[in-house]
C-alpha cells in the first residue's frame, strides 16, 4: 500500500517558484499497475520521485508498505530505496562498462549475498525479462528495447515491493515500446508487484489498472481505467 | 561482477586516457625513484662503512698535510688499540688522467688487524706481505679496467715525481668500504723515493679499538698525545670521516631533490584533471548508483580506488621501468662512478626505493582523486537526475 | 575565416579547474627543468668564465688538476726563462708559480669542507687578469695575510675584511676581498706562497700559469715545457684546463635533458588528455560551426591555438616559479656546494642561462603543439552530420 498524504513540493528556479505538487493525497492498493499522466510540468516526476524516495516533500507524508519516508535520514532513505524500489529511468539506464548481467547484478552489491548467489539472482531475473540469451553484451551492443529489458530484470532482482518507472518507453519506436509495457504488466500480473509508472504514451493507458492524472501539481479526479484484455 | 571489477572496467573505458594518465604517472614515477637514489647512495655508504670500532687520524688542518711517520708506532702503544694501518695517497695515474681512482700505500702488516670485515682471504694477505710490489685492488676498479690477478700495472705519479709498477696479487671483495681503492706496500714507495728526497710522511692513520666504548678514550687519547706538538692530529670515528665528505653534496641533493618534488606536483594535476574529467562525465551514472541506493560513501570510496588503482599501475610501471633501465645501465657500466660525482654516479636503484616510489604514486592517486570524488559522490540525486531528464 | 581567438579563451575560461590543471602540470614540469637547468648554467658559467684566452697552465705531466700536482722550484725558475712569455708593466716575465691547497674550513653552519688556497706572488694578479680586488687590499709577503673570493666571505665562519681566520696550522688576516666575476676563483683563498710552502711544509709549487705573448707561437712554447728532460711536465691553455673540469657539469646536463624529455612527455600525455576531452565535449558545437561554414582547417587552427594558450599560461608560470626558486636559493642559501675536481668544494650560484631559457620554452611549446596537434587534426576531420547527431 503506498500513501501519499496531503503532499506539497516546490521548486525555486531563479527568481521564480514552482509549485510542482500541491497538496495532493492518494491511495495505490497493494499488486497496481498504475499510470501517472499529465501534461509536461505537471508533477508526475516529481510525484514519482517522492514515492520512490529520492526527494523529500516540503510538507505532507509519504508512507510506502508502511513505512514514512519523513522518518528516514539520507543514507537511511538510500539503503531502504535499495531494499524496497526497483527503478526504470527513460534515458542512461545501464552503466556501459557493465554487462547485461552485470548491470542486473549491481543492485545485489548492496546486499550480503556472495557472488555466485548474486550471478545466480541476476539471471533468473535476465530470463524472467526473455534476455537469458544475451548476459554478456555491453549496452551499446543491445537494442533500445533490449536496454530496457534488462533495466527491468535489474528493478526486479532485488525482490522489491514498489516498481517505479519513469517514462520507459519514451525513448523507444512503437513496437518496442508495447514489448516493454506487455512485460511490465506480465511482472505485474505473474508475481503481483505494485508498479508506477509516469508516461506520455497514450498506450500505456490500455495496460495499466489505473490512471491517476496531473495537472499543474494537482490531482484531477483519479479515473479507474478498465484493464486491458 | 564486484567492486574490484567496476573499478577496474570503469579505468579503461577512455582506453587512450588511461594509457595517456598512466604513461604519465610512470615518467614521473621512473625519475622521482631515480632522484632518490642519490640520497639512498649516500646513506648505504654510511652505512656500509659504519664501523664503529675504526678511527682515523688525520692531521688537524687537513688532509694534504702530511704526518710524520714516526706517529705510527706511538700510536701503537695506547692501551685498547688492537690495530694500527695507515694511508699515503700515492694519486697516481693509470693510463689516461681521467682514470682517477684512490691508490694508497699501506701497512701490508696489519691489514687485517684494522680491517677484519673487509673479508679478505688469509692466503691473499699472505701473498700481499710476501711480494714487494705486490697491491690490492677493489673489485670495481678490477672490472673498470678489466685487470687479472697477476698482471703488473703501472700508475704514472702526479704529486709523488715517480712512477710505481705492481703486480695484482689480490681482490679486495665487494660489500664493505671503497670498491675502487688500490693498496699497495709504504716500502717500495719508500724505496722510490730515496733518490728524490726520501719519503718520511704519513697521510692519516688508521686505528681500530678492541672494544666500541673504548673509541672515545683512544680519539682523546690520540688527540692529546700530539698536542702542542709539529703536527697537531684531530681523530673521528670512520662514520664520521666519511660523512665530512658528503656534507658538501648535500645542497646539490637538495635541489635535486626539489626538483623531483615539483615533478610528482606536474602529475598530481594531470593525475587530478583525468580524474574530474572521467567523473563530470559520469554524473548520469552516479545519479543512477545513487538512485539504486548506494550510499555516498560507497561512490565516494569507488571513485578514489579508480584513480588510486591508475596511479597505482603507473607507478608500478615507472617504479620498474626504473629499475629494469637502471640495472642496465649500472650494469653496462655506463653509470660508473666518476671520479668526483663519486657515489653520485651509481644510480643504483634498491628495491626500497622502488617501493618509495609505488607509495609515492599511491599518494598521487588519493590526492589528485579525492577532491574530484567527493563532489562527485556529494552530488543530490535528484539534481543529478533533473540533468539528465 | 579564421575562429576568433575569443572563443577559444571563453573556452579556457569555461572549463577552469582543468585549464589550470593543465597549465599547471605543464608549470611545474618547466620550473623542475629551468631550475636544474639553471644549476647546470651555473656551473658552467663560472667553469667556462674562469680562464684566460692567452694563459697555460703547466702542471705535472698526468695530473688532472691543480691539487694533485707536483712542480719543483728549478721546474718553475727554468718555466721563468722560457720565450714567448708576455712581460709585465714591470718587465718581468708574467710567469705566475703557484701552490695549491686543500685544509679544513669551518663553514658558518658548523660543517667542515675543503678549500682551495692558493699560494701565488704578486704577478699572479697580473696573469689572473679577471681578478679584482674590491675591498682592502693585496696582501703583503710573509706576514700571514690573505685576500678571499666573494664566494669564501658568504660561507666561512669569520671570514671578513679585518678578521683573522684559521686554516692550516695557523691564523691568518684577512685584508681584502677579491672578486673575479663569477669564476671558479671566488670560491678560493690566496696568500702569500712562500707562507703556504711554510705552512704545508713543502718546497716547489703545484704549477705555473703562463701569459704568453700575443705574438707568441704556443705550439713552440708547448714544446719545450713538454721536452725538457730535467722534468715531467705539461702545458695545457687555461681555457680548456677549466672546460675539462666542466666534465661533471656535463653528466648533469644529461641529467637536465633526461628530465626534460621524460617529465615533458608526462605533461604532453596530460595536454593530450585535456584536448581530447575538450573536442569530445564540444563536438557538437563543432558540428554547429563547421554547419555555419567554418573550414577544416578553422578549426584544426582554432584547437591547436588553444592548446598552445594552455601552454604558453604553462611556460610563464613555470619560468617565473623557478626563477623565485633560483633567487631564493641564491639570495637566502648564498647558492650551491659543489665538488670541485680539485677536492675542494666551490659554491656555484645558479643561473638562468639563455640555453636553459629556450630549453623551458621548448618544451613548452613542444607540448603545446604535440598536445594539440592530434586533437585539432581529429576535431577538424569530424563529419558535420556526426557531430550534430551527438548534441
Amino acid at each position: 500500500m503506498i500513501e501519499v498524504r496531503d503532499v506539497s513540493r516546490l521548486y525555486r528556479r531563479g527568481v521564480d517558484v514552482v509549485h510542482a505538487l500541491e497538496h495532493v493525497t492518494l491511495r495505490i492498493p497493494d499488486g497496481r499497475f498504475v499510470a501517472l499522466m499529465g501534461p509536461s510540468g505537471s508533477g508526475k516526476s516529481t510525484l514519482l520521485n517522492l514515492l520512490a524516495g529520492l526527494d523529500r516533500p516540503d510538507s505532507g507524508e509519504v508512507i510506502v508498505a508502511g513505512q514514512p519516508l519523513s522518518g528516514l535520514d539520507d543514507e537511511a532513505l538510500a539503503a531502504w530505496r535499495a531494499r524496497h524500489v526497483g527503478l526504470i529511468f527513460q534515458f542512461y539506464n545501464l552503466i556501459p562498462v557493465l554487462t547485461a548481467v552485470e548491470n542486473v547484478e549491481l543492485p545485489l552489491l548492496l546486499t550480503a549475498l556472495r557472488r555466485p548467489e548474486r550471478r545466480r539472482r541476476a539471471e533468473i531475473a535476465l530470463a524472467a525479462v526473455g534476455l537469458a540469451h544475451r548476459p554478456h553484451h555491453r549496452p551499446q551492443q543491445l537494442s533500445g528495447g533490449e536496454q530496457q529489458r534488462v533495466a527491468i530484470a535489474r528493478a526486479i532482482v532485488t525482490d522489491p515491493d514498489l516498481i517505479v518507472a519513469d517514462e520507459p518507453t519514451g525513448d523507444l519506436d512503437a513496437k518496442s515500446a508495447v514489448e516493454i509495457l506487455e512485460l511490465l504488466r506480465e511482472l505485474n500480473r505473474a508475481f503481483g508487484k505494485s508498479i508506477v509508472m509516469v508516461t506520455h504514451d497514450p498506450r500505456g493507458e490500455r495496460f495499466v489498472h489505473d490512471v491517476i492524472r496531473l495537472d499543474k501539481g494537482v490531482l484531477v479526479n483519479g479515473t479507474r481505467a478498465t484493464a486491458a484484455p | 561482477m564486484t567492486w574490484r571489477r567496476l573499478v577496474w572496467r570503469n579505468l579503461f573505458r577512455h582506453p587512450l586516457r588511461a594509457i595517456f594518465t598512466t604513461l604519465a604517472v610512470a615518467l614521473a614515477i621512473f625519475l622521482v625513484c631515480a632522484v632518490l637514489t642519490l640520497p639512498a647512495a649516500l646513506a648505504t655508504i654510511l652505512e656500509r662503512s659504519a664501523s664503529n670500532v675504526r678511527i682515523s687520524v688525520h692531521h688537524k688542518a687537513g688532509l694534504t698535510y702530511w704526518l710524520p711517520f714516526a706517529y705510527v708506532a706511538r700510536v701503537r702503544n695506547i692501551p685498547g688499540v688492537a690495530g694500527v694501518n695507515h694511508f699515503s695517497w700515492f694519486g697516481g695515474i693509470y693510463d689516461e688522467p681521467k682514470n682517477l681512482f684512490p691508490n694508497f700505500a699501506i701497512d701490508p702488516d696489519t691489514v687485517d688487524d684494522v680491517w677484519p670485515d673487509y673479508g679478505i682471504p688469509a692466503e691473499t694477505l699472505a701473498r700481499f706481505r710476501a711480494v714487494r710490489n705486490g697491491c690490492l685492488v677493489g673489485n670495481a676498479t678490477m672490472e673498470r679496467f678489466g685487470w687479472r690477478i697477476g698482471q703488473e700495472i703501472t700508475l704514472r705519479g702526479t704529486i709523488f715525481p715517480v712512477n710505481l709498477t705492481f703486480r695484482i696479487v689480490g681482490v679486495i671483495p665487494p660489500g664493505v668500504g671503497n670498491p675502487y681503492v688500490l693498496w699497495f706496500h709504504r716500502k717500495y714507495l719508500e724505496e722510490a723515493m730515496e733518490e728524490r728526497g726520501g719519503f718520511g710522511n704519513v697521510g692519516m692513520i688508521w686505528i681500530r679499538a678492541e672494544r666500541p666504548e673504548d673509541v672515545d678514550r683512544i680519539m682523546a687519547s690520540v688527540d692529546a698525545l700530539f698536542r702542542n706538538s709539529e703536527a697537531e692530529v684531530a681523530s673521528e670515528t670512520e662514520k664520521a670521516f666519511i660523512g665530512s665528505f658528503f656534507g658538501s653534496m648535500q645542497a646539490m641533493i637538495r635541489v635535486i631533490l626539489a626538483v623531483g618534488f615539483l615533478c610528482v606536483g606536474a602529475v598530481v594535476l594531470i593525475a587530478a584533471n583525468t580524474s574530474a574529467m572521467g567523473i563530470r562525465e559520469r554524473v548520469p551514472e552516479i545519479a543512477i548508483m545513487k538512485s539504486l541506493g548506494f550510499p555516498r560513501r560507497a561512490i565516494l570510496l569507488a571513485l578514489v580506488a579508480e584513480s588510486t588503482t591508475q596511479a597505482l599501475l603507473g607507478g608500478l610501471l615507472g617504479a620498474g621501468g626504473a629499475w629494469g633501465i637502471l640495472g642496465a645501465l649500472a650494469a653496462a657500466g655506463k653509470t660508473g662512478a666518476s671520479a668526483f660525482l663519486g657515489p653520485l654516479g651509481s644510480f643504483r636503484m634498491s628495491p626500497e626505493i622502488a617501493g618509495q616510489g609505488v607509495l609515492i604514486a599511491l599518494a598521487v592517486g588519493l590526492v589528485a582523486g579525492f577532491v574530484p570524488a567527493w563532489n562527485g559522490a556529494r552530488l543530490p540525486v535528484v539534481e543529478a537526475l533533473r540533468k539528465l531528464f | 575565416m579564421p575562429i576568433p581567438v575569443a572563443y577559444n579563451v571563453r573556452n579556457l575560461l569555461v572549463r577552469r579547474w582543468t585549464s589550470a590543471f593543465s597549465a599547471g602540470g605543464i608549470a611545474l614540469v618547466v620550473a623542475a627543468t629551468m631550475l636544474l637547468a639553471a644549476l647546470v648554467g651555473g656551473l658552467q658559467r663560472m667553469l667556462v668564465a674562469t680562464g684566460e684566452p692567452d694563459n697555460w697552465v703547466v702542471l705535472r705531466k698526468g695530473a688532472t688538476n691543480d691539487g694533485s700536482s707536483q712542480v719543483p722550484r728549478e721546474a718553475a725558475q727554468a718555466i721563468r726563462t722560457l720565450p714567448g712569455i708576455a712581460r709585465g708593466a714591470d718587465g718581468q716575465p708574467l710567469a705566475s708559480p703557484e701552490l695549491v691547497n686543500q685544509p679544513f674550513m669551518v663553514t658558518r653552519e658548523g660543517g667542515r669542507e675543503n678549500v682551495l688556497v692558493r699560494g701565488v706572488e704578486p704577478v699572479a694578479f697580473a696573469v689572473h687578469r679577471s681578478l679584482r680586488i674590491v675591498e682592502g687590499r693585496m696582501f703583503q709577503p710573509k706576514l700571514g695575510e690573505v685576500v678571499i673570493g666573494t664566494g669564501i666571505a658568504r660561507r666561512y665562519a669569520g671570514a671578513r675584511l679585518g678578521s683573522s681566520i684559521e686554516f692550516g696550522r695557523r691564523h691568518w688576516r684577512v685584508v681584502g676581498v677579491f672578486d673575479s666575476g663569477g669564476t671558479s676563483f671566488d670560491s678560493e683563498i690566496w696568500a702569500d706562497v712562500a707562507d703556504v710552502q711554510d705552512d704545508t711544509r713543502r718546497q716547489g709549487y703545484s704549477g705555473v700559469r703562463v701569459t704568453l705573448a700575443p705574438e707568441a707561437d704556443p705550439a713552440a712554447f708547448v714544446h719545450r715545457v713538454e721536452s725538457d728532460g730535467r722534468f715531467t711536465l705539461e702545458a695545457t691553455p687555461e681555457l680548456a684546463y677549466y672546460e675539462e673540469q666542466a666534465e661533471s657539469a656535463n653528466t648533469l646536463y644529461v641529467l637536465v635533458l633526461t628530465l626534460a624529455i621524460v617529465m615533458g612527455t608526462g605533461a604532453l600525455f596530460g595536454a593530450l588528455n585535456t584536448m581530447y576531452a575538450a573536442v569530445a565535449a564540444r563536438t557538437p558545437e563543432i558540428g554547429t560551426l563547421r554547419a555555419l561554414g567554418f573550414p577544416r582547417r578553422a578549426i584544426l587552427v582554432s584547437f591547436l591555438t588553444e592548446s598552445l594558450m594552455l601552454a604558453a599560461a604553462g611556460l610563464v608560470g613555470g619560468a617565473a616559479l623557478a626563477a623565485l626558486a633560483v633567487w631564493s636559493i641564491n639570495t637566502l642559501l648564498a647558492g650551491v656546494q659543489f665538488a670541485m675536481m680539485t677536492f675542494s668544494v666551490a659554491t656555484v650560484l645558479l643561473h638562468i642561462s639563455p640555453g636553459g631559457a629556450l630549453l623551458g620554452t621548448t618544451i613548452a611549446v613542444a607540448i603545446g603543439v604535440l598536445g594539440g596537434l592530434a586533437p585539432a587534426w581529429h576535431a577538424a576531420r569530424l563529419r558535420v552530420v556526426d557531430a550534430l547527431h551527438r548534441a
